[in-house]
């Protein structure tokens, strides 16, 4: 028999601070007592939902494959199509089995082209769920907003661009480079028009995935970059470096050449690269002059410039730094010499150890 | 006159499935696998006629599968390669080591057809 | 001395160990919901990441995999290919066989057709020399795998040598049995591309414990819940630390530790600060320290990222014994790492860095085993003299309990609602009974090991870094 007088007069004679600590204690076990059956019913509802979303995955999956293949070559969707599209339009209501749908209608979007991304497309349309994506758009929260751009775009809604245009400058990152891929997507070079305004910074990630969206297309016609490479945005003309590198334009070395003395330092060191890839003759001349005023990876990237693009009558310049204070310069100095001047280079071996630099020591023993 | 087989290597179960119904509608006997390993153990069960491999798989990629093919079970079976890394390396090394035909994602199932039936003589 | 000033003596300690539980108990609250909202944030973030373009990027950044090897025979040649079969494009592998005294290298030149090749070291730290020398493989499909031996110097000396070999951007270091997941590299390299005007230094994610886990070819096939106990409590402790502790750190930018197991780091800054310190047992954290310490002093804008999706799967100790000198070890390492850069802390010059990250780690982790070792001693003493408060004393030893429960069942609620890995029938049970053993399971250990660590610290120079004996990734 529990003898509660006993417990109750026990407790009352305590000190307040230990009856305080007795009532945290007994909060927490209720919380603990609460927070273990709950769990129970939490794994057991998360099995359950992955038990259906597979079974109702591998159903959709095949029933997709179907619509996919029982198309015939008119524009239109054939019977045995509109009845799969009425079977799923209910399944399409369902928030969960709709995040399914999509998934797998993303994922697919990504590997197939051609008329099979066509079908899809109109499958996207019948079965409403483009409905759904414009109702993300009217959310308040940016993450929503940002998926549903994200579906607009992967099923080429064009329809949509005036609705997606409207965030180009919201106040979230993700949601603005959600339209810029959009865009580029879509209206590839043309969509690229942001460039022109953007103040904000285009993070390395995004210019990627920007670049990638444009490489998937073939044969287009590259815009003009060159206001971009004189953009005050640096990452705008990072950005518009790497688009001259990737495409070979050659038409804009001399604006390339003026970004030589760019305040910035990364963009000085791009821009030796694509000059490195363009065959940029002239910038060789105008960086030697200026060799001694370079940062160190400044002249290292020459040197690689040099590499590809040696003269003979570099060959002084050359030899002046065989043994400068970097050990990658020095290397690439004696590569390069042995390249154009193979007899001077054998004759170095000659040199006593004391007089050698450090790469001929490190690159005898090769 | 015996099925032409084929071993198809491809971890996105909607794309195979896609492939799978494609392929066996044009009279093709299928056998799928998952990932690197899984692929050649089924080709040295069946030998296959033509190997279809995607080349970013679990844990053997598709490019050490053409190796393993052409190299160690010295085998001439034609293949095909596909892969979202569609660039100039990754399609240079597959035809070095031995792979017949490369295909960048996202590619044309229609297309794929055309070029197994002429990889197949068919 | 009289007894009244004994009782004030005897107030002030009450006060100092009920004020330092508070604080703990306190801080690790704050913490919780730090991280809960982090964590909400990231998956936000993370619903409509798409990984895939950076695969196939040519302009995704180069990344070396550094992963020093010691007497691995047994695993080296399925680690290296998992290794090898990562989903990035853009990487290769070093691995630096450390002066193994074990057959390792010609296992790894048979399974992948090595040959020794000749190259200039640029070493720009200084390292152990080069021993059989560098190999590469004679078939293309190997075309990203180095294999470098080197004269024994130790796991600090063999990553230096990884650094000065690599001629990536960012070299990721990663313990060679580690199980990397396909996309590891690309969720890691995110963070450093994300950001605009701050410059990430390092990444680091979530290590799993893959002991009884289920790998086929180097695939991580099946999760189980461990049947050891010290095992499994240590899963729930990596839990605590990593949803409910780095998470919050995270979005303070105040970590100041990347898994040594596997993080990702800005090779030239790493190159800059000196490499790993081959002084140190707690090389991971020291070099993070210095980076941070490098950064504050140039006074540009940095952080050091976390993510907290699972990466990578590693081995845990099964034997109380070696993980009692797992624990020595990272005792050792915390308390080299912070005399060493003792300047920084309370110092107004570093930020946050000086006045939050380093106080907490020295109050709260460094010396939080001689306390509670102090509060025992006390406690036994009171015992002794009868001199105990039952009241007080059992109520506080049961509250610190209950809510050591509470933030694992915290821990448990964070995993099941993200990455859910554990999903088997009967293992929720489970781990709510594991939440009410951990304390006992695992806790005197740590204490244990923390005041070996310290004694070991202050008088046995000698250690190192101890044995821990690989069983193997393939094993159920």
């Amino acid at each position: 028999m529990i003898d509660y007088q006993y417990i109750y007069s026990t407790y009352n004679n305590l000190p307040f601070l230990i009856k305080l600590v007795w009532i945290v204690i007994s909060l927490l076990a209720l919380t603990i007592a609460f927070m273990s059956m709950y769990l129970k019913v939490i794994r057991h509802s998360l099995r359950k939902k992955r038990e259906i979303n597979i079974k109702f995955k591998t159903e959709y999956e095949s029933l997709l494959v179907k619509y996919l293949y029982s198309g015939d070559d008119s524009e239109k969707t054939t019977k045995t199509q509109n009845s799969i599209i009425e079977s799923l339009k209910e399944s399409v209501k369902v928030d969960s089995k709709r995040k399914i749908i999509l998934a797998v209608l993303y994922d697919l979007m990504n590997e197939v082209s051609g008329e099979m991304s066509d079908s899809i497309q109109t499958f996207y349309y019948k079965t409403g769920l483009i409905k759904y994506s414009y109702t993300k758009l009217k959310n308040k929260k940016w993450h929503v907003i940002a998926k549903g751009i994200g579906e607009l775009r992967r099923f080429r809604i064009k329809k949509a661009s005036h609705r997606v245009t409207k965030f180009i400058n919201h106040p979230v990152r993700e949601v603005q480079k959600e339209t810029h891929l959009y865009m580029v997507n879509l209206f590839l070079f043309d969509g690229l028009s942001f460039l022109d305004h953007l103040k904000t910074p285009l993070s390395e990630w995004e210019q990627i995935q920007l670049l990638e969206t444009l490489q998937k297309f073939e044969n287009q016609e590259i815009c003009n970059i060159r206001p971009w490479l004189k953009s005050t945005n640096n990452s705008v003309v990072l950005f518009a470096l790497k688009l001259a590198k990737i495409y070979n334009q050659f038409e804009v070395k001399e604006t390339l050449m003026e970004l030589l003395s760019h305040t910035n330092k990364d963009i000085r060191l791009n821009t030796i690269n694509v000059l490195t890839h363009l065959y940029g003759i002239e910038a060789k001349d105008v960086l030697k002059t200026n060799f001694n005023t370079l940062s160190i990876e400044e002249q290292i990237s020459f040197f690689g410039l040099l590499e590809k693009l040696v003269m003979p009558d570099d060959e002084p310049f050359i030899e002046e730094h065989l043994f400068h204070k970097n050990f990658e310069i020095q290397l690439l100095a004696l590569n390069i010499l042995k390249e154009i001047n193979i007899d001077k280079y054998m004759g170095l071996s000659k040199l006593s150890k004391k007089e050698k630099s450090t790469a001929m020591i490190k690159s005898e023993n090769i | 006159m015996n099925k032409k087989k084929i071993v198809l290597a491809e971890d996105n179960t909607t794309l195979s499935l896609l492939l799978k119904f494609r392929l066996e509608k044009e009279g093709f006997d299928l056998f799928m696998a998952k990932d690197g390993k899984e692929a050649l153990e089924l080709i040295e069960r069946n030998s296959p006629d033509l190997i279809i491999t995607d080349i970013m798989m679990p844990f053997m990629s598709g490019l050490e599968v053409i190796s393993h093919i052409r190299n160690k079970l010295n085998s001439e079976t034609p293949i095909i390669v596909f892969s979202a890394a569609g660039q100039e390396e990754m399609v240079l090394k597959a035809f070095n080591l031995g792979a017949n035909d490369f295909m960048g994602k996202p590619f044309s199932p229609n297309e794929l057809m055309i070029r197994v039936k002429r990889l197949l003589k068919i | 001395m009289d007894t009244s000033s004994v009782k004030i003596i005897l107030q002030i300690l009450h006060v100092i160990f009920f004020g330092y539980a508070f604080a703990a108990i306190l801080s690790y609250i704050i913490l919780s919901v730090i991280s809960g909202k982090e964590t909400i944030e990231y998956s936000k973030r993370k619903s409509f990441i798409n990984y895939k373009d950076i695969l196939s990027s040519t302009i995704s950044p180069s990344i070396t995999i550094i992963a020093p090897a010691y007497n691995e025979s047994l695993n080296v040649v399925e680690n290296v290919r998992s290794l090898l079969s990562n989903h990035y494009v853009n990487y290769n592998v070093i691995i630096v066989n450390d002066g193994s005294e074990d057959d390792s290298l010609e296992r790894l030149i048979e399974a992948y057709d090595l040959e020794k090749t000749e190259y200039i070291i640029n070493d720009k730290i200084k390292t152990q020399p080069l021993r059989a020398g560098i190999f590469k493989s004679k078939n293309p499909a190997f075309e990203k795998l180095m294999v470098v031996d080197k004269k024994n110097g130790g796991k600090a000396d063999a990553l230096n040598m990884g650094l000065n070999l690599s001629k990536s951007k960012y070299v990721a270091c990663i313990d060679v049995d580690c199980l990397l997941l396909e996309d590891a590299l690309q969720k890691l390299i995110k963070p450093f591309l994300d950001e605009t005007e701050t410059k990430v230094i390092a990444a680091g994610g979530v290590i799993r414990i893959v002991n009884s886990c289920t790998i086929k070819g180097g695939k991580l096939m099946d999760i189980n819940l461990p049947k050891s106990l010290l095992v499994k409590s240590q899963i729930l402790e990596y839990l605590r630390a990593f949803l409910l502790g780095r998470m919050a750190w995270s979005r303070l930018n105040g970590l100041l530790v990347i898994s040594g197991a596997f993080g990702v780091l800005d090779k030239e800054i790493a190159i800059t600060v000196g490499g790993y310190d081959t002084n140190t047992v707690g090389e991971d954290m020291e070099i993070i320290v210095r980076m941070r310490r490098y950064m504050e002093e140039k006074n540009e804008k940095y952080r050091v990222s976390y993510i907290p999706d699972p990466l990578c799967w590693t081995e845990a100790p099964d034997s109380y014994k070696i993980f009692i000198s797992q624990r020595n070890r990272w005792t050792r390492g915390t308390i080299e790492t912070l005399k060493k850069h003792r300047k920084i802390g309370f110092n107004r010059k570093y930020g946050s860095f000086g006045l939050v990250s380093y106080p907490y780690w020295l109050i709260f982790e460094r010396l939080a085993p001689i306390i509670e070792l102090i509060g025992l001693i006390y406690f036994i003493i009171l015992i002794i003299l009868q001199e105990v408060k039952w009241e007080y004393a059992m109520s506080f030893l049961v509250l610190s309990y209950l809510f050591s429960v509470v933030f694992s069942l915290m821990a448990i609620y964070s995993e099941e609602l993200t990455f859910h890995q554990y999903k088997k029938k009967g293992t929720g049970i489970k781990l709510i009974l594991l939440s009410a053993l951990e304390p006992f399971a695992l806790h005197p250990f740590i204490l244990y090991a923390a005041i070996q660590g310290n004694y070991d610290y202050y008088f046995n120079k000698k250690k190192k870094w101890g044995n821990m004996v690989r069983k193997g990734l393939s094993t159920t």
